[in-house]
Parts: C-alpha cells; structure tokens; sequence
C-alpha cells in the first residue's frame, strides 16, 4: 500500500511521519511511505489542514498527529 | 495582593523583602505560574473538545460562493474557533479559493483565525471577565470583517503567486470523508490537545511570567502610565509597534497584560500590544508569503495593523 503524509515541515508533520513508518514496521508488510511537501501538491489533493494522512491515494485524516496504532489499524482495514 | 503561599515562598523561603522590587517580581513570578498553567489546562481542554465539532473543511463548505458582506461575516466568526496552525495557512488559504470561497472572505478568515485566538478568549474571560473578552472578540471580529472587505475590493487576485493561479484551476483529486467521533472520542481529543499544547507552551509562558514579572517588581507605575496612559496619541503605535516583532504563544503574553494593566497602561493600548503579538506574526507570514506577492503581504498586514490602531483608540478614547 502507499501512504502519503502531507506536510511543509513542521515539527507535527514529521511526527506524523514517524508514526507512519512504526506503523509500516509494526504490520510486516511492505508498505510505502511517501512525504509530500510540496503546497501545489497538498492543494490539488484536497487537504486543507496539515498534518495530513492519504492511504492509496485516498485522504483518511487531517489536520492532527494520529498515533501508529491509528495507522496500523488502517493498513490492516 | 495578598496570596499566601506566593509569598510564603518568596519572602521567608527566599527571604526576599517584601516591597522591594526583587522581592515583589519574584512574588509574581510565584503566584502566576500555578494560576496560568491551571487555567490554560482548564481553557485548552474546554476548546480543544468544542473544536472536535469545527473542521476547516465544514467552515470551508459554509463559505464558499458566499457574496462579500455576509459572507466576511460568516467567515469572521468562524475564525474564533477554528483550530489553525499557521503550517496550514496555505493549504487551507487555496483549498477555501478552490472551493469558490471569494479572496475578499478567504481574507477575513485568515485574520480572524490567528488574530482571536481561542486560548487567550478563554484565558482573558478567566483572568479579566467577560467584559474584556468580549471586547477582544468583537473588535476581532469587526478588523476581520473590515479588512476582508477592504481586501476583496481591491481586487488583488492578480497578486498571488503564479503557481497558485495554476493549483486554483487544477482538477480536483477527491475529498476526505468527514470523521464523526463518539463522545468518549472528543474528550479524548481534547486530553490529548492539552497534553500537546501545554506540553509545547510552557517555555513560553514561563517567558511570559518573567517578563510579567519584571514589570510588576521594577517599573514604575508613573514610567508605564505615561509610556501607555491613554492621554498619549503615540502610546497606542508604540504598543503595535513593540507587540509586531514579539512571537508568543497566546497564553505566554497574558501574563504581561496583567502586569501591564495593573501599572496602569491603558486598556486601548494593551489590548492593541496583545493583538499584535498574537495576530500579526513574523513567521506566519513568511509562510504567506509563498502564496502572495509583496504587494499583496504588505497590504495584507498593513490592514490588519492599521485595524489593531483604530481598536487602540478606540478603547482608549470610551473607557
């Protein structure tokens, strides 16, 4: 699966991130973490708060840091 | 003032002299650092769980193809109680114009949302009562309104960025499910916005405190009177002045307009400090100013700065 976080930068997002990757380790499978920080990119997307969370190019959370086990449970479905 | 354990603290534990100016600044210092931190507990936890029902995303349906007027208004009182962090000002400033929401009502969000901060109403409501809150608030919300209309008719689409232009016409990829959380959930949010919000303030409000402190120990009252009385046209651009470059978290700087009110600055002119060191921020508008030209940046903050002068004066001239 790819799992696209969307954020500038800021110290939230790369949380986000972190918490993306536990959650890759943590499933077994192999799965893609992707950092998008580019604004046009975010726009086009449709995310209007940061940080932000898309699961195979679908936007599932925004706006706050979900925790691993949040993450988890979405890879998982 | 007369607060036991403060000054237990500070004059037989630190045998301090009472009266003196260390003495009394450290006294402060003592007595405001339980009283911020529980009210900002108390306060974050409160929004934080009333915000679990606000998201950009609703404000943004409810304002877009809204005509200026109304629509300025709307997105005025919205401000107040929208989360927002300035890392998302620029999603958030195209997402609302890709939804049709015009520039002008973009604008009057975009001032709003930092410039009254939920916190700090929350924190003047429990500090100063009602009145002083309301008075943040609404004159928050009248530059907000103001400065959206004015920038609307200026016409100033042509001064943003040329690749937001391009984003604005891109097409849509989808949108995000709206989340429904249960109660249990909300106030788990909301824990959770006081863990990481208190956990990330505290070095600022400590900040806050001291300095809060210093001017209560160490100026004196004549000094602060006739630097912010308001019987003085300059003291209401001086307090802009000093509060644009200040960076603070909403609650660091209430301890500073404690000690200010209580030397005797006028209620105008700390109120107009407080705005600018809460709604015009440096690095908020470094991060605008990836979307919009300089021509449109500068018109942007000088409205909102000329908008904190006239509520200055005016507050200063009726009470």
């Amino acid at each position: 699966m790819l799992i696209e976080v969307f954020g500038p930068g800021c110290a939230k997002c790369q949380m986000l991130e972190k918490h993306a990757k536990q959650a890759v380790e943590q499933s077994g499978g192999s799965h893609e973490v992707v950092k998008i920080s580019d604004y046009a990119a975010m726009a086009a997307r449709g995310v209007l708060s940061t940080p932000a969370l898309a699961l195979d190019g679908q936007l599932k959370f925004q706006g706050r840091v979900v925790s691993s086990d949040d993450i988890l449970a979405l890879i998982k479905g | 003032m007369s607060h036991p354990a403060s000054e237990w603290i500070a004059f037989r534990l630190f045998r301090l002299t009472p009266k003196t100016h260390l003495g009394e600044a450290v006294a402060f210092f003592f007595y405001d650092v339980p009283k911020v931190l529980l009210l900002l507990t108390l306060v974050v936890f409160i929004v934080t769980f009333l915000q679990t029902f606000v998201s950009p995303t609703k404000v943004r349906d409810a304002l877009s193809k809204r005509r200026a007027g109304l629509g300025n208004a709307l997105a005025s009182l919205f401000g107040i109680m929208t989360p927002f962090c300035s890392c998302s000002a620029v999603p958030l400033f195209i997402g609302f114009l890709r939804a049709g929401v015009p520039l002008g009502v973009t604008f009057s969000f975009l001032v709003a949302a930092p410039m009254i901060n939920e916190v700090a109403l929350g924190m003047l409501f429990a500090m100063f009562g009602w009145k002083i809150a309301l008075i943040y608030a609404g004159t928050g919300v009248g530059i907000a309104f103001i400065s959206g209309l004015v920038l609307g008719r200026l016409k100033m689409e042509r001064h943003l960025e040329g690749w937001v232009q391009d984003a604005l016409n891109a097409p849509s990829l989808g949108e995000i499910a709206e989340e429904k959380p249960t109660l249990p959930e909300r106030l788990n949010l909301a824990l959770q916005g006081v863990k990481d919000i208190v956990g990330k303030v505290w070095p600022y409000i400590l900040a806050g405190i001291s300095v809060g402190a210093l001017i209560h120990g160490y100026v004196p009252e004549a000094f602060m009177a006739g630097l912010l009385g308001k019987e003085h046209w300059y003291s209401v651009p001086l307090a802009v002045l000093v509060g644009l470059p200040l960076y603070s978290n909403a609650a660091g700087v209430m301890p500073i307009v404690e000690a200010l009110l209580g030397k005797g600055a006028a209620l105008g002119s700390t109120l107009a400090f407080m705005m600018a060191v809460i709604g015009l921020s440096l690095p908020e508008t470094i991060i605008l100013r990836r979307v919009m030209r300089p021509r449109l940046i500068a018109t942007f903050v000088g409205v909102v700065a000329l908008g904190i002068l006239l509520v200055g004066y005016l507050f200063n001239a009726i009470l």
